[in-house]
């Protein structure tokens, strides 16, 4: 049995108040790929803070091998910051130690390979500021990749992302897996979780983790989501819709088109 | 060796202080006895209600700095006043004035940009004073009693500015009050539900900026925030409602605008400083007495 | 004219003027190098409240007879201990807090200097006065700009990972918590040392003003620092020069230049043109 790179057990954490996150049991082997599914407030990215280390677990215990790359959900980066893409990719080696050196000849190589790897040489000394919203994504990701950590915590990546620059980051996940490490990726997408080795679905709770094709049932998604979830193709796709009175219709809510789709269909 | 010699030093500097100390302290009588002591006493309490219920705004609305940067700018402008003749408390208003009528008609000060900005021209005002004092008019218009305040020299006209601004004050907290509560509680709500908070606001802008020119000759330029910051402070430690968190302040405004004239007497020091040191170890006390508390 | 001229190199004839040059000198390279960091953390007010809460510290060091410097240093040390006490109460606000501490401190250290038994330095203090510089200050200043440009040389990876993405540069291992204290604790030395040129009210000068001169102008984290304490140099000649020629206040004078610096600086259209911004894409629906 190989070992696991990230393990939880009855993980809980909170902000000072009720707790945001309880009860998460999971564990992931190298080469593994994960998706965090949930609302908004869900927890999502408190597992992630927890697993990198910002936040400390309050019940319960979670373990990362090596130090986790962490790709952040917001826009914290500060945009006027004079640094180039190159700059920014270049941070990830400060993982390696001896930070009070300057860069070394195979740490700026490593810095380059990774931009190329997210599609990105050729703005390599452009202003990170200056960059669209996917680009400044991807050469985050290069900055992750540079770091060369076993375990890779993604909080929305694709959130905002043009769908060329999706399509990389995507196929990207894919070259992590061959390469032996573990990709956790939270998202909203309910469908892409399918491509995935296992999904966890959160709501302020564990509510289920296993292999997609098992695990994602319209009733975990209800409990997911806290509404009712459509699924459509025979299952290959869901989306999400709002209660409303027989008769009456209202667009789905996960920006999906699904016109037509009657209210109490299981 | 070395440390021998610094403690040799340290006391005979302490000698040297503990004349003015060791001799007897002045009767407090004296405060009412002597013609000045009764106007600088009078212009401190009057100053003690206006600063101690806008105290109580300001640390409220968070508006610490825009006093101390609007105490500030005032340095140079009465440099220049009292080289050429003018009423400093004109120029002190015109400068005042015109900051608050600026930071009112703006967005708050974003972040650091603003902070920079404000930082660097609060740093340019100082050194233009300076240098106009010092070498331009060549005035001896003593840096040190615009920077600091100064216990003579208190006329009649600073009484008459003491307390119009001290009434304006009590008019403004009971006509204004809870306009500017409501502001500071829920801007969006209160400007919503068609309480006019921007004209509120710009009122309470220009009285701390009035009451601020008032309090020039007494403490100073540079030290306004003692009686327009201090109190309140140390009053919100112990009171979590309204009213009696101005009525604190007041008080505390009072201790300290009283005390620390007794103490500027017995020194003979600039009344500002005395009146500071005071506010500090007023809210020493106050916070190692109360629980600590959360924000409310 | 030629007379103007001739007097902005009076500096350079006398031995008190060469001091002031070179102090002044030594201070523009310490806190124009710190200013672009100063700006980056966003440490402006802080910078200037412990600037003004650091004068009983400086007083009573002028009146014991040790170095002023020292005397500062310890001085911002109380400041920074008594504005974390004060804002340890969320109700009151750090804005409040700061106020109270640096009231009371600024009231305290007038009170010890204005006192009849000090003899009146108390104007040096405030604002500066190179010209009596020792040199003892001269040599405290070398040193610290040493020690200072070899922290700054080690820490600059972290400082920009840091000022970049906080919490990306923790999870890539570093801990901002301590990169952040000792950018502090480098304003602390830089702020002992400004009080002999530039005083205590005028210090900020050249923590900020430098930083501001050349934002826009310099494209990394490197060329901000060297071009921040190239510039705090310059400009800082350059007051003492005036000073001399027009016969003002050398410290104001300084300040004002420095001031004069980030004006033109910001006015200024960038030196460097950047690369046209990319159009962002249109978000995924």
């Amino acid at each position: 049995m190989s070992e696991t790179v990230v393990e939880a057990d009855g993980l809980g954490a909170a902000y000072g108040g009720p707790p945001a996150l309880s009860g998460v049991s999971f564990s992931l082997k190298p080469g593994q790929t994960l998706c965090v599914l949930g609302p908004n407030g869900g927890g999502k990215t408190t597992l992630f803070r927890v697993l990198a280390g910002d936040l400390e677990a309050q019940t319960g215990t979670a373990r990362v091998d090596g130090r986790p790359a962490h790709l952040p959900q917001a826009e914290r980066p500060r945009l006027d910051f004079p640094v180039s893409a190159f700059d920014v990719a270049l941070m990830g080696s400060l993982a390696h130690g001896r930070w009070w050196l300057p860069p070394r000849g195979h740490e700026r190589a490593a810095a380059r390979r990774a931009l190329k790897r997210v599609g990105l040489e050729a703005s390599e000394h452009d202003r990170f500021g200056s960059l669209s919203g996917g680009q400044r994504q991807r050469v985050l990701l290069a900055r992750a990749l540079v770091q060369d950590a076993r375990v890779l915590l993604l909080d929305e990546p694709l959130a905002g992302v043009d769908p060329a620059s999706a399509e990389r980051i995507t196929a990207l996940f894919a070259e992590l897996r061959a390469e032996g490490r573990a990709v956790l990726v939270s998202t909203h997408d309910v469908d892409s979780a399918r491509g995935f080795d296992r999904v966890l679905c959160l709501n302020r709770r564990q509510v289920a983790f296993g292999a997609p094709a098992e695990t994602l049932g319209s009733d975990v998604l209800e409990a997911t989501y806290g509404a009712e979830i459509v699924m459509l193709d025979d299952g290959r796709r869901a989306v999400t819709v709002q209660h409303h009175a027989p008769g009456e219709f209202h667009p789905p809510a996960a920006g999906r088109a699904a016109p037509g789709a009657p209210p109490d269909h299981r | 060796m070395r440390s021998f010699c610094i403690g040799k030093r340290l006391s005979r500097t302490i000698l040297n202080y503990a004349p003015p100390l060791a001799a007897a302290p002045p009767s407090p009588l004296e405060l009412v006895d002597l013609a000045f002591t009764r106007s600088a006493l009078a212009e401190l309490v009057l100053l003690a209600v206006a600063g101690g219920l806008l105290s109580g705004w300001i640390v409220l609305r968070r508006l610490a700095f825009f006093t101390h940067a609007a105490g500030t700018a005032t340095f140079p402008g009465l440099v220049v006043a009292e080289a050429a003749g003018a009423s400093p408390r004109l120029a002190a208003l015109a400068v005042a004035g015109g900051y608050a009528g600026a930071v009112g008609h703006r967005p708050r000060r974003t972040g650091e940009g603003g902070d920079t900005t404000v930082a660097l021209l609060l740093v340019v005002a100082l050194a233009a004073g300076v240098v106009l004092a010092g070498d331009v008019f060549s005035s001896g218009a003593g840096v040190d009693s615009l920077l600091f305040g100064t216990l003579i020299g208190v006329e009649g006209g600073d009484l008459v500015v003491s307390s119009v601004v001290a009434a304006l004050a009590v008019a403004a907290t009971v006509l204004l009050g809870p306009v500017w509560a409501a502001a500071g509680f829920d801007p969006e709500a209160a400007q919503a539900a068609g309480v006019p908070v921007r004209r509120a606001d710009l009122c309470l802008l220009a009285l701390i900026a009035a009451t601020v020119v008032a309090a020039l000759p007494a403490v100073g330029a540079l030290l306004v925030t003692s009686l327009l910051v201090v109190p309140a402070a140390a009053a919100r430690l112990l009171c979590d409602r309204l009213s009696p968190l101005l009525a604190g302040a007041v008080a505390f405004a009072l201790v300290q605008g009283v005390a620390g004239l007794y103490l500027a007497l017995w020194l003979d020091v600039p009344p500002g400083p005395a009146v500071a040191a005071v506010g500090g170890l007023v809210f020493a006390a106050v916070a190692c007495v109360h629980r600590p508390g959360r924000a409310a | 004219m030629i007379d103007f001229l001739d007097a902005l190199l009076d500096p350079l004839r006398s031995g008190l003027g060469r001091r002031a040059l070179g102090e002044v000198a030594l201070l523009g390279a310490l806190g124009g190098g710190l200013s672009f960091w100063v700006t980056s953390y966003r440490l402006s007010y802080a910078a200037e409240s412990l600037a003004h809460g650091l004068l009983p510290g400086a007083v009573v060091a002028a009146l014991v007879g040790v170095p002023v410097a020292a005397g500062a240093g310890a001085g911002v040390l109380l400041a920074a201990l008594l504005v974390a006490a004060a804002a340890r109460d969320e109700r009151i606000g750090v804005e409040a807090a700061t106020a109270v501490a640096v009231s009371g401190l600024l009231g305290l250290g007038a009170l010890l200097a204005l006192a009849p038994a000090s003899p009146q330095r108390l104007e040096e203090l405030l604002f500066g006065d190179p010209l009596s510089v020792t040199g003892a200050d001269l040599a405290l200043a070398g040193a610290a700009v040493v020690a200072a440009g070899a922290a700054l040389t080690a820490l600059h990876r972290p400082l920009a990972a840091v000022a970049f993405d906080r919490e990306g540069a923790r999870a890539a291992g570093l801990q901002p918590a301590l990169v952040s204290a000792a950018l502090l604790a480098l304003v602390a030395l830089s702020l002992a040392v400004a009080v002999r040129g530039l005083g205590n009210l005028l210090a900020l000068a050249v923590l900020v003003g430098p930083a501001v001169a050349v934002r826009g102008h310099v494209r990394t984290p490197a060329g901000a620092v060297i071009g921040g304490a190239v510039v705090a140099v310059v400009a800082g000649l350059a007051g003492v020069a005036l000073s001399f020629a027009l016969s003002v206040a050398t410290g104001a004078s300084v300040a004002l230049a420095l001031c004069a610096a980030a004006v033109a600086g910001a006015s200024l259209p960038a030196l460097r043109p950047q690369r046209p911004r990319a159009r962002p894409a249109a978000p995924a629906g």
